[in-house]
């Protein structure tokens, strides 16, 4: 089986997973539900499992086109994928338990549930179609059928509150895309009157080969549009206003999709657009917006997760503070800068899971996410509550948890840079975080046992997809893999437009790998790049 | 009149409309506005497909028919057209004042329109600037309504302003983008009018002020 069918079932997988799913309610209420998991569940492994062997394909043999030129898979783009493929499959196992667990308690309808899981496919379908798309116009497309697609899990519950935050979701994430396609289309424009063949005109392929004979003028006012469009969904600072409330009113397994890997495909497509400005226009622009926002998004997320008593509202504004490192990185440049903040997309995704999905098995235990009424987790649920306070110190970026290391090199970079002085402002806005979160520890997590909660683990299906991502949290802290670090090297390459890679992705502890082989991000002018 | 000037005149009409559809009262009648908004735009479509010689436009005039001119305008009267809330009278700023608005987020893209280098024809400059005064006065619409309808109202605005950006500087696109972002926009349509009649229904008001339980 060639590498494009693949990336072509890569996207047909969830969709029939999604149609099956939201076909089951007709098998009635007691069959529908399981054949609605089962399509689930062979949807979200098999993605998982294309997932993985793409992104060893573009390791190993370079970029995967598909329909032509119209699906592009390069190493940048493989980074996403893998995360939809590994978390998707996580929080979809997790969803299992959590989703059981509201139809046992009469929250939801089994009709709902199926939907749940129809829902929970398009929303993985539409960010594949986003890291996918080759064509801008299409990766505008896929960034807004993001919202259209997971608008309904945000409201899912149907509550007051719910809707409130899937009302915001919604209007603010169009409203801020739109400015996306405004973007988008002055750089088409741009490229149709520049390139040979005007025909190719918004293929980025196309476009990153030709776009220093762009109009620097025309490039610069799209990236203001591209930021303020694709930055709303990423939760970037000022436009993160959707953000808190979508990740703590959508059920526990979205928030950890939304937070862990909906921002990062916002992130990738501006990467994409940084890329090609920054070949248009030099560094300047891209870089000190970069820098700025990313500052901004640190301090107001820390500064909010401080003041805050709703569990899952914390962990949103950690996203925001999180999205703010990764703009640092971008701003800093540089191999070190942008390794740094791709390595600290990944994981920050598995910590936020990891702890999204805690944040679920609180709310089953204690039915609250208010941590003044959270008292002695450990002591009710002593797996749940260790790897609870595994993710809150992996979150601060204390070692040996995988943020350290990117945050690491990420401040390492900006040393280098000459950055100094912001990467202490950085860091004082971490030790907030810290303090935050080691108080969220000492008051919610330990502690006596509490009266009237019930002890015991939420069930099996809760806490083996946190041990996974736990695992991988400690895995990627001790030593960065091999395959991933070289998968890291080679997006940044994609980034920089450079075919030299050298060995910058690994702990402080660790030995640097054997750079990656040069020539996998060249874009194949055959392919009809 | 030459086709440049039809392609501007016609453009021109669209903020007419707009004003329209923003100072409606009633769901039905902004529904009707907007369908007639959508017919100029189609209009404007047709005179860019004859005057740029772009046969593309014809189909997404054909579409932009189909789509916008009945099946938005039908959906948001099938959907929301029975609702309203009683306690909430639309937030009007005065037509003077409507007018004046507008007629400064003209202005201001014009000067924006005229400073900056654009690819293709520089006689179409009129109507980029109106599409993006649209745009813009779709999202004051948005802004400024506390009537949680008109802020529909003011995204089909603000999109049928990128609709004709996206005609005016990306004609020759392959149609699956447009049928993709046409697409986007009628899906975004349909959910917004979901969720507002849910929420009419939960909370028994339309107005967003009302939307606070969640700060902080």
């Amino acid at each position: 089986m060639t590498s494009s069918v693949l990336l072509i079932l890569l996207l047909l997988v969830p969709l029939i997973g999604m149609a099956i799913a939201f076909a089951a309610p007709l098998l009635g209420a007691k069959q529908g539900p399981l054949f609605a998991e089962s399509a689930h569940i062979l949807s979200i492994s098999l993605l998982a499992l294309l997932a993985l062997t793409l992104a060893a394909t573009v390791l190993a043999d370079g970029p995967v086109f598909a329909f032509g030129s119209w699906l592009y898979l390069d190493p940048l783009a493989a980074i996403p994928v893998a995360l939809i493929g590994v978390v998707g499959l996580l929080t979809g196992v997790y969803s299992l338990g959590y989703i059981r667990h509201d139809l046992a308690s009469g929250v939801i309808s089994a009709g709902k549930l199926c939907r749940y899981y129809g829902f929970f496919n398009l929303f993985l379908f539409t960010m594949l179609c986003t890291v996918t798309a080759n064509d801008i116009v299409m990766m505008w497309v896929g960034i807004e059928a993001t919202t259209l697609g997971s608008v309904f899990l945000v409201g899912f519950y149907g509550q007051r509150a719910s809707l409130e935050a899937a009302w915001k979701y919604v209007i603010i994430c169009t409203v801020g895309v739109a400015f996306g396609l405004y973007g988008t289309m002055l750089v088409y424009a741009e490229a149709s009157a520049v390139l040979p063949n005007p025909g190719d005109a918004s293929l980025w392929t196309s476009l990153i080969r030709h776009a220093a004979s762009f109009d620097p003028g025309v490039m610069r006012l799209s990236f203001v549009f591209v930021l303020i469009g694709f930055g709303t969904k990423a939760g970037i600072f000022p436009m993160h206003a959707w953000l808190p409330d979508a990740h703590s009113e959508a059920p526990s397994p979205v928030s950890a999709l939304l937070s862990g890997v909906l921002v990062n495909c916002a992130l990738f497509v501006l990467l994409r657009y940084s890329a090609i400005t920054t070949a248009a226009t030099g560094p300047g622009l891209p870089h000190t917006l970069f820098l700025v926002l990313g500052v901004l998004s640190v301090a107001a997320g820390s500064l909010l997760i401080f003041v805050q008593n709703d569990f899952k509202r914390l962990l949103a504004y950690s996203t925001t503070e999180n999205v703010g490192l990764m703009l640092v990185g971008f701003g800093i440049g540089g191999q070190l800068g942008i390794a740094a903040a791709i390595l600290q997309m990944i994981n920050h995704s598995f910590t936020k899971t990891l702890l999204f999905c805690g944040s679920g098995n609180v709310l089953m235990k204690y039915g609250t996410r208010d941590l003044r009424t959270i008292k002695g987790l450990t002591a009710i649920a002593p797996a749940t509550g260790l790897m609870l306070i595994a993710g809150a110190l992996a979150l601060c970026g204390i070692p040996p948890f995988s943020i350290f290391v990117s945050e690491f090199m990420l401040v390492t970079a900006g040393l280098r840079a000459g950055y100094g002085w912001l990467m202490v402002i950085c860091l004082l806005l971490l030790t907030v975080t810290l303090a935050a979160l080691l108080r969220f520890i000492g008051g919610s997590l330990l502690g006596s046992r509490p009266e009237g909660v019930p002890p015991g683990e939420v069930g099996g299906l809760e806490v083996v997809p946190m041990m996974a991502l736990l695992a991988l949290v400690l895995v990627f802290g001790i030593a960065v893999p091999r395959p991933v670090a070289r998968l890291v090297e080679s997006a940044t390459s994609v980034v920089l437009e450079t075919d030299r890679t050298s060995a910058v992705v690994y702990a402080p502890w660790q030995s640097p790998a054997r750079p990656a082989l040069g020539g996998h991000n060249v874009i194949r002018a055959a392919d009809g790049g | 009149m030459t086709g440049l000037q039809l392609v501007n005149g016609l453009a021109s009409l669209l903020i007419v409309t707009s004003l329209l559809v923003i100072e409606a009262r009633g769901t039905t009648l902004s529904a009707i506005y907007y369908a007639l908004q959508s017919f100029v735009l189609v209009l404007v479509f047709l005179a860019l497909a004859a005057t740029v010689d772009a046969p593309q436009l014809f189909i997404w005039a054909g579409i932009a028919l189909v789509t916008k001119v009945v099946l938005v305008p039908l959906i948001m009267y099938r959907t929301l057209g029975g609702i309203s809330d009683p306690a909430l009278t639309p937030r009007r700023l005065g037509l003077a004042w409507t007018i004046i608005l507008a007629a400064a987020v003209v202005a201001v893209c014009f000067g924006v329109v005229s400073t900056i280098h654009l690819p293709g024809s520089s006689a179409l400059k009129p109507a980029l600037a109106v599409s993006l005064a649209h745009f813009f006065l779709g999202l004051a619409c948005i802004v400024m309504q506390r009537n949680l309808l008109k802020q529909v109202f003011g995204y089909c605005l603000m999109e049928n302003g990128s609709h004709l950006t996206l005609a005016l500087m990306a004609n020759r696109a392959p149609e699956l983008v447009e049928i993709g972002v046409v697409t986007d926009a009628i899906f975004a349509v349909v959910i917004m009018a979901i969720i507002g009649t849910m929420i009419r229904s939960r909370l028994q008001t339309l107005d967003v002020r009302q939307l606070t339980s969640l700060r902080g």
